[in-house]
Parts: C-alpha cells; sequence; structure tokens
C-alpha cells in the first residue's frame, strides 16, 4: 500500500470490488431550505410553477426507476408506486399549493409546512404499522425538497456516472432505489451484516461496506475511492498502483462469480459418487429467489426471529403463517428447515415481563425460553404445521442440551397435531422433527438424543462458542474462535459417529458449513448436508464436485492426528491454495457473510 | 336512472390482520378513481376522501375498525357496492 492511501475497516456486507466516485449523502436534517413571505401575483405564480416542476421531476425520477426496478426485481417495485401516488396526495400536493397562493409562502416553506402537517396527524395514529408509513412520506418530502433547493436526488444518483454512495445509514426503501441506477456501492456507518439492507444489497448484488465509523466524516464527496465488499475495506486517495491492483481484483471475482454461478443449480456429488445436498439459510420472505438463483437445494435453516422483533408485538398465528406459508409454497418441492425461536424474553417481551439476565448466553433462550413460555411456542407449532401442508417442511429446535426437552417439544407437537386435526386444517402428518447440536452436552448425549429425533443439525456458531469457551463479540478474545479446533472437530467426528449408528442424517448450517476452506474436512468426517450464505453455495459445490470422499477422508483422518489448531488451520489453506487458487482468493469473503 | 345528487351509505368492516395500511389504501383509491361520485370514508365522526391516500392512512384503521361508506354522485350506488366487495375481499390479503 502507498504513502497516501488510508484505510477505514468496516464489515463486509455485499461481496464485490469495485471503484467509483464518493457521494456523500449528508443527513436530512442538513438541507438548507431557505423560508420566504411571497408580496406579489409574479412572485406567487412563480412558486407555484416551481413546486409544479419539482413535483413533475420527482415523478419523472421515481417513474423511471419504477420501470428499472420492475424489470428487475418486479417484487420490489411496490414502494416506489407507494412514493408515487403520496407525490400527488391532496396533502403534499394540492395543501403546497394552497399554502403558496393564500399564505404567501415559498415553495420550501409552504412544502415544509404541509409534511409537518401530515407528520403531525400521523404520530397521533395508535396502529404501530400505519404509523410506520410516514418514512415514505418523508421520503417523498426529501426527493422534493431536494428538487427545490438544488439538491436533487438525480444529481445525488446520477443515471450513466458510477457513483459510490456514502450515509450514515439507508433504509429498505432507499436501498431499493439503487437498483438500476448509477450507484454501483454503498457505505455505510451504521447496520450489521444481516440487516435487511445488506441483504437487499446482496440480493441486488451491489458490493457494500456497513458499520465504518466516521465514514461521512473522513470521505470526501467526489473523491476516487475504492470499496471493497469482499475484505470490509475503503481505501482513500489510493495511488494509480493501488488502483490497477483493485481494478484486477475487481474483474477476476467478476469472472468467479460468474463462473461458480452457472453451474450452481447442478448437484453437488464428489467424482467418486458421494451425494451431498447444499442447502441455504434464510431469515427474510424476500431472500426466497436467492435460493433458486444460487443453486441451493433446499433451506436448511429459516431464522424465525425477525418477525418476532420486526412486529414489536407477538405475533398472531396468522401472521406467522402467511410468512411461513409464503416461503415453503414458493420453494416447494424443495426442502424448508424451520428453526423455532432461538431468542429469549429480552427482545420483545414487555419489561415488566422480562427479569433481566447476566449472561444472556447462557440464559432463558430458544427451546428453554419455549418450553417456558409454551403458549408463544404453541402458536408458533401451529402456525409451522399448517405451513407443512404448503411443501416440504421439517423442523428443529435450538439450544437443546437433554433428551427430556426433545420429548416435552415432540409432545407439544402432538398436542398440536391433535388439535389440528380436530379443527380440520391440513398439516404433513410425517413432518420430521430435528434437533440442533450445539450446546456440548448435546454432543456428549448425542447417541441418546439421535433415537429421538429424525435429523440432527450442527449449528457450529454455538457450538463453537461454547466448546472454546468465546464470546466472538469480545475483541480481546476473537481471535480464538477457532473452527478447526481439535476440539470442534472431534465433536463434530462424535455426533456423525452416534447418528450414523441410528440411521440418523446429520446437517451442518453455521458459518462453519459454507467456508470452503473447513469443507473439505467436513466432508470426510461424514458431513452430508451443508446449509449456509445463499452467496456462498456456487463456491461450495464446486470444491465438493471437484474432490473424491476418499481424498476429504484422508484429509479428515489426517487432522484428526494433529494436536494444535495452528497446523491443522496451514493445512487446509495449503489444500486449498493448490488445489483451488481462486476459490482461495476468493472463496472464504462470500462464505463469511 | 340514479338522480344527480344520490347519497348512499353502507357500513364496513376492516378484516384483514393488518389493517388499512399503504396496499389497502392504495387499493380504495384506485377504486375511487374509477368512479364520478365522491366517496368518503368515515371513522367515529372523522372523515377521509377516499381519493386521498394519506387522509385515508390517517384514519388510522387496524382490523376490526368499524367504517360507514358514504358515496354521492350519478353513480353513487355503484361506487359503494364496489367499496363494500373491496373491504369484504380483505383487499386480497388475510
Amino acid at each position: 500500500m502507498s504513502d497516501t492511501a488510508r484505510i477505514l475497516t468496516g464489515i463486509p456486507a455485499s461481496p464485490g470490488i469495485v471503484v467509483g466516485r464518493a457521494r456523500v449523502v449528508s443527513d436530512f436534517g442538513d438541507l438548507q431550505a431557505a423560508f420566504r413571505l411571497l408580496y406579489t401575483d409574479q412572485e406567487r405564480q412563480a412558486e407555484v410553477r416551481r413546486f409544479q416542476e419539482a413535483v413533475e421531476q420527482a415523478q419523472a425520477d421515481l417513474t423511471r426507476l419504477r420501470d428499472r426496478v420492475a424489470a428487475e426485481f418486479p417484487e420490489h417495485t411496490h414502494l416506489l408506486e407507494l412514493h408515487l401516488l403520496i407525490l400527488k396526495d391532496q396533502m403534499l400536493y394540492d395543501e403546497p399549493l394552497r399554502l403558496i397562493r393564500e399564505e404567501n409562502l415559498n415553495a420550501e416553506w409552504a412544502l415544509h409546512r404541509a409534511y409537518e402537517r401530515v407528520r403531525e396527524l400521523f404520530s397521533r395514529i395508535e396502529d404501530p404499522y400505519i404509523r410506520g408509513r410516514i418514512q415514505d412520506v418523508e421520503s417523498v418530502y426529501r426527493r422534493l425538497m431536494g428538487i427545490l433547493i438544488g439538491q436533487s436526488p438525480r444529481r445525488l444518483i446520477p443515471p450513466g456516472e458510477e457513483v459510490i454512495l456514502v450515509a450514515r445509514d439507508l433504509s429498505p426503501a432507499e436501498t431499493t432505489q439503487m437498483a438500476g441506477s448509477g450507484v454501483v456501492g454503498f457505505i455505510t456507518e451504521r447496520g450489521g451484516r444481516t440487516s435487511h439492507t445488506a441483504i437487499l444489497a446482496q440480493s441486488f448484488e451491489i458490493p457494500a461496506v456497513v458499520g465504518v465509523d466516521n465514514a461521512i466524516r473522513e470521505i470526501a464527496p467526489g473523491e476516487e475511492i475504492i470499496l471493497d465488499g469482499l475484505s470490509g475495506r475503503v481505501i482513500l486517495h489510493p495511488d494509480v498502483e493501488v488502483l490497477e491492483r483493485y481494478r484486477r481484483r475487481q474483474e477476476e471475482f467478476a469472472a468467479f462469480r460468474e463462473e461458480v454461478t452457472t453451474t450452481a443449480a447442478e448437484p453437488a456429488t464428489t467424482p467418486d459418487g458421494f451425494a451431498t445436498r447444499v442447502m441455504a439459510n434464510i431469515e427474510l420472505p424476500e431472500e426466497v429467489h436467492l435460493v433458486g438463483r444460487y443453486g441451493a437445494d433446499g433451506v436448511g435453516l429459516y431464522r424465525t426471529e425477525f418477525l418476532f422483533l420486526r412486529l414489536r408485538h407477538l405475533p398472531t398465528e396468522e401472521e406467522l403463517f402467511e410468512d411461513y406459508r409464503k416461503v415453503v409454497a414458493a420453494l416447494a418441492p424443495r426442502l424448508v428447515t424451520i428453526r423455532t425461536l432461538d431468542i429469549g424474553g429480552d427482545k420483545f417481551l414487555h419489561r415488566t415481563d422480562y427479569v433481566p439476565e447476566m449472561n444472556p448466553a447462557l440464559g432463558l433462550r430458544a427451546i428453554r425460553f419455549c418450553l417456558k413460555e409454551k403458549d408463544i411456542f404453541r402458536r408458533q407449532l401451529r402456525a409451522i404445521l399448517r405451513a407443512s401442508a404448503f411443501g416440504r417442511v421439517r423442523v428443529m429446535f435450538p439450544l437443546i442440551s437433554s433428551v427430556r426437552e426433545v420429548r416435552e417439544a415432540r409432545a407439544l407437537i402432538e398436542e398440536v397435531k391433535a388439535e389440528l386435526r380436530r379443527e380440520g386444517l391440513p398439516f404433513d402428518e410425517e413432518m420430521p422433527v430435528g434437533a440442533m447440536i450445539e450446546v456440548p452436552a448435546a454432543v456428549t448425549l448425542c447417541q441418546m438424543l439421535a433415537p429421538e429425533v429424525d435429523f440432527f443439525s450442527i449449528g457450529t456458531n454455538d457450538l463453537i462458542q461454547y466448546a472454546l469457551a468465546i464470546d466472538r463479540g469480545n475483541k480481546q478474545v476473537a481471535a480464538m474462535y477457532q473452527p478447526l479446533h481439535p476440539a470442534v472437530l472431534r465433536m463434530v467426528l462424535q455426533v456423525v459417529t452416534a447418528a450414523g449408528v441410528s440411521g440418523v442424517p446429520v446437517a451442518m448450517c453455521g458459518e462453519m458449513a459454507g467456508d470452503p476452506l473447513h469443507l473439505p474436512i467436513l466432508l470426510g468426517l461424514g458431513v452430508s448436508e451443508l446449509s449456509m450464505n445463499p452467496l456462498a453455495i456456487p463456491v461450495i459445490k464446486r470444491v465438493i464436485r471437484s474432490i473424491t470422499l476418499a481424498e476429504a477422508q484422508t484429509m479428515a483422518s489426517r487432522v484428526l492426528e494433529m494436536v494444535s489448531v495452528e497446523e491443522i488451520n496451514a493445512y487446509a489453506s495449503r489444500f486449498l491454495k493448490e488445489r483451488f487458487p481462486e476459490i482461495y482468493r476468493f472463496g472464504s469473503a462470500l462464505a463469511g457473510i | 336512472m340514479q338522480e344527480k345528487s344520490h347519497l348512499v351509505e353502507r357500513e364496513v368492516w376492516v378484516e384483514n390482520r393488518l389493517g388499512i395500511h399503504a396496499r389497502p389504501a392504495t387499493q380504495i383509491l384506485n377504486l375511487a378513481r374509477q368512479f364520478e361520485a365522491e366517496i368518503l370514508l368515515e371513522k367515529e365522526g372523522l372523515v377521509a376522501n377516499a381519493r386521498e391516500l394519506l387522509a385515508v392512512l390517517a384514519l388510522d384503521c387496524p382490523q376490526g375498525t368499524r367504517l360507514v361508506v358514504r358515496a354521492q354522485g350519478a353513480d353513487a350506488r355503484d361506487a359503494a357496492h364496489a367499496m363494500v366487495q373491496l373491504f369484504a375481499r380483505k383487499f386480497g390479503e388475510t
């Protein structure tokens, strides 16, 4: 790296590399609109025209955006349709015109006053979902105000000119507008890799880095910068040499991605005939199309927490059912594995009903919480069972640590099934039920757990954390979080062996499953179903199709003899680097998201 | 033939789970635009013109809300009927 270059680090949210000019979006509060009174008819007429022209421009911009988005992502156009309607609404169109004509306000002032009235009106709405639509009104207001004061979004995102958007935060609506615009990447100060905005960026294949501290202050508007969505880095003031290097890397990554994606849908079988299933982890119904796009054989982990968190109230059975049915029906006949609620009460119970915990990771969460709050659990189980009538569903319980928990949960499923039968509601009588293996106790007990379930799914994120006693969020020990730790590998082997005796299939659904570095060893240990971030699937399938099971088994038995994780890591890296040099360079970045 | 100042009133209930959020409000607006009659929605004395999206949203109608549809104009009867149907269909939602 040259002397002049400066690097900002954030969280890689959507993979890819892009070079472009920064377009720094200042906060809403920075829009400096001048308010003034009008004195003559001539002035009033001019302001009326100016306001109408601004609305026309906004309408043209939004229509063009909508048409572009409609061509590629028809499911994302409804927000833009809504904005078009708000633009001509009586309260935001007729009212400002009246204020200009009758109250002698200039266009900015009239618009501001009209918007404030809408905001005031909406603040009194009790229903949180309906009240939340003020965000869309605000978005339209900002667009119009921007045009009026000469900072139009059209200039903000000029068509044709490629810009990297830099903002404090971006709403899902704003992210949606980027599809088909000149935005080739974005950087935000807020957000995590699983935020809604990051997920949309992945689905639009726009590289993004989020969680970059002080991005707005550090990045100068108009400056040429490099955004590396693979490593989460933003490079400022790059010299010619650095630019050249990243441009090459950008081309290579694009070619790599293109190549692996074209063959993604084909089955993942090793050359010596070992058939595996490569599945997707998803969280939102919007992610369903990624399953097909990246060639997943089904969903190995459907996280169900989002609806509970989004609604801020306890979702009804119908609300849960609707979400599950949508996903299950869209993916049928592919298998969808639904994980029951994996959070504690702190996330959505009222403060008075919830006792704060010193150590939530070891506290009342997941299956423990569900077995205590049986009404919530029962509601979710009913919704899952009802959704099972629309495709192929299996269900799994997180954080199982005893046989008793499995039996209790299964008994509840039987009760719920009996209810549904009485009510005449259809469901899959044979819906498989599984246990997640993510607590060391479950590993030790897996021989006894196996006869109680239809499948196991090893949740590596939690298992590694509990087995090695490492909190990944703690920077002082995060480096000790090591998926290839000898203890972890032995645990995986133990689960696979015990399950094999009972004929219970074993899946793996943590981040470890999606990393090409780990894959040969996992295959060699006997893991035949892997579930991961959809983006990682093409890479993983390609590795599976290129190595034989015999080779993977040799590797696995070799690493089982090694005593240190450093030795194992070096061995796995060497193998990947020699056999799959391009995957060695890019593949892990896809997996880590 | 309906007379010019014909006034029709109908009672409707919001039955869909999410209430009158953006999409149902849009459907109400699009339907109202197909008729000449003026269509008002009344909730406990508060009134919104069915052609005005934000006003309809601001009426704050979650599931279970009772509304009176009031249509006035040449095609008032058809307009009120169509609006009743739209509510009965739960805006195509659940």
